[in-house]
């Protein structure tokens, strides 16, 4: 079912060609965005139906995470409230949205396997789908995030416009990560068993609760090669009031672009074959 | 208005089936055929290609009412994937002018857990209507699925004629040109079996093109003025329903 006019599906013309049709993909993704936008709000209340708090039983959960790892990080490091619960709140919230994007990447086609058998829309609807429904939880979860920035006074010193860059930069970089584990994922059924290891894994390896510490050579190098420190940096970094090494943004724009230029070309030359995958 | 012309274009379509065995989805049985060496494995890859449709051309213009026959596995379903553009080919070309609504799965995007409504607004979003359509369309829709106060409901609530009821109203609220359809849908008791074929007879009057696959020659002989059949992937050529009859004799 379809609104287009016109569609015309051809057999294989080189890869040139396939480069073209999966840019075509991308392409009718767009007006698809409200597509998209209904089946993630959808995802989400169809989740959390029947629940009083919704989602905001996520975001609950999550404040009693940041109290307790807050208060305990505080006690065991020495290290101030003031510092320590905006510091582990922001970093708790936005590493939720990165390593969900990527996790429930693994599902991007794989559930989306009834409506891709049997209508022409784009694969790209439903990468787009899964990115928006993690943006609505992290709606949600703002409230912390203003709520600790108003309490520990952050707000006066905070650099938005630069945060929100940040989180611009890091939305690109997580949308070819989840493209990418949703293209392999389809094809081979261990890899969301493997996405979710590494990603349980990397939440230690990265600051997420405990604070960089480049004193250490071999802790600088463990920061340096984690994308992830890069991109809750640049997101928390100008929110705590602190600005993020430049290295961060060349990294971080480097990966984008070489990412998805690499995940683009693998999905032009599978595109064809998802469907079966499924 | 004038209404823009509706074709299907089907050119020397070659639709080949890769089959991933479990074996082939595991990532380690992967890695591990690598580590070993390719020359052994070639022959157990473990996925294996099946042509499902080969050479197949076909043109069809406004006014036609295909209808395809054939044995379980020849191919039909496939074919109605690719005019739906789910499945690309792997040679030649499918040109369709119109708006596609394929019926193949009445089931597509309903959500068990939400309401009669939701799943309406759903469903409808997903063939393609604005939600402003979809309100303009709500009575009606709500109206002909009689389920009424029900509607309000979780899906899951409802028994299976009722929720056969609301996606067959769900699936028929669409304004298509080209009408793909597996086996013809008869869901719900009599009564609503009657107004359901009263309605899906408007819908294929309306759209230009009715593409449907059955084993039912009776059904194919009502609503279908040609016809082709497909053994094993290929397709003989498209013939008048008078010819059917000469067509299953060959078989």
């Amino acid at each position: 079912m379809h609104t287009a006019q016109h569609m015309l599906r051809t057999g294989r013309r080189g890869s040139l060609h396939e480069f073209a049709m999966a840019y075509a993909d991308l392409r009718a993704s767009v007006p698809k965005l409200g597509l998209a936008w209904s089946l993630a709000s959808h995802d989400v209340i169809s989740r959390y139906r029947g629940s009083i708090l919704g989602p905001f039983w996520i975001t609950l959960s999550m404040a009693f995470m940041v109290l307790g790892i807050g208060f305990l990080y505080s006690e065991l490091q020495h290290i101030s409230l003031q510092e320590t619960m905006p510091f582990v709140a922001l970093g708790i919230v936005f590493w939720g949205m990165i390593s969900l994007v990527i996790i429930e990447g693994c599902e991007t086609f794989v559930h989306a396997s009834g409506m891709l058998s049997q209508t022409s829309l784009p694969m790209f609807t439903f990468v787009w789908r899964t990115l928006l429904r993690n943006l609505v939880t992290l709606l949600h979860h703002l409230i912390i995030i203003v709520a600790v920035l108003i309490w520990f006074g952050y707000w006066r010193t905070m650099n938005l416009p630069l945060a929100i860059a940040g989180l611009v930069l890091t939305l690109l970089n997580v949308s070819w990560i989840s493209l990418a584990v949703a293209i392999s994922s389809a094809r081979f059924r261990d890899i969301p068993q493997i996405v979710t290891s590494v990603m349980q894994f990397s939440m230690f390896m990265t600051p997420v609760f405990w604070k960089p510490d480049f004193h250490s050579p071999m802790m600088t190098l463990v920061l340096i090669y984690n994308p992830f420190f890069h991109m809750l940096d640049s997101i928390r970094g100008p929110l705590l009031g602190a600005q993020p090494a430049l290295q961060t943004y060349v990294v971080l724009i480097a990966m984008a672009v070489i990412g998805w230029a690499v995940t683009f070309s693998l999905f032009a030359l599978t595109r064809r074959r998802i469907v079966h995958y499924l | 208005m004038k209404a823009p012309p509706v074709s299907i274009t089907v050119k020397d379509l070659t639709l080949r089936f890769p089959v991933y065995g479990v074996d082939a989805k595991s990532l380690k049985k992967h890695l591990a055929r690598v580590a070993i060496g390719g020359r052994l494995s070639n022959s157990h890859h473990g996925s294996a290609e099946v042509t499902a449709i080969s050479g197949l051309s076909m043109t069809l213009k406004a006014g036609d009412r295909l209808g395809l026959i054939g044995h379980n596995g020849s191919g039909k379903t496939t074919l109605l994937r690719a005019l739906s553009g789910a499945y690309e080919p792997d040679e030649g070309q499918i040109e369709v002018k119109g708006r596609i609504a394929p019926l193949l799965d009445l089931s597509l995007g309903i959500d068990p857990s939400a309401t009669g409504l939701e799943n309406i607004r759903l469903r409808g979003r997903i063939a393609g209507l604005t939600t402003r359509e979809i309100d303009a369309k709500m009575d009606e829709i709500g109206r002909f699925t009689g389920l009424g106060p029900f509607l309000a409901m979780p899906l899951k609530t409802y028994s299976a004629g009722m929720a056969a009821r609301l996606a067959f109203a769900v699936a028929t609220a669409v304004d298509a040109d080209v009408l793909l359809m597996d086996e013809w849908i008869a869901v719900g008791d009599a009564d609503f079996q009657k107004i359901a074929h009263q309605r899906l007879l408007s819908l294929v009057e309306r759209a230009g093109i009715l593409v449907l696959a059955s084993h039912d020659m009776d059904l194919i002989r009502l609503y279908c003025n040609k016809v082709m059949r497909m053994e094993g992937g290929v397709a003989s050529p498209v013939t008048s329903i008078k010819d059917l009859d000469q067509l299953l004799a060959q078989a």
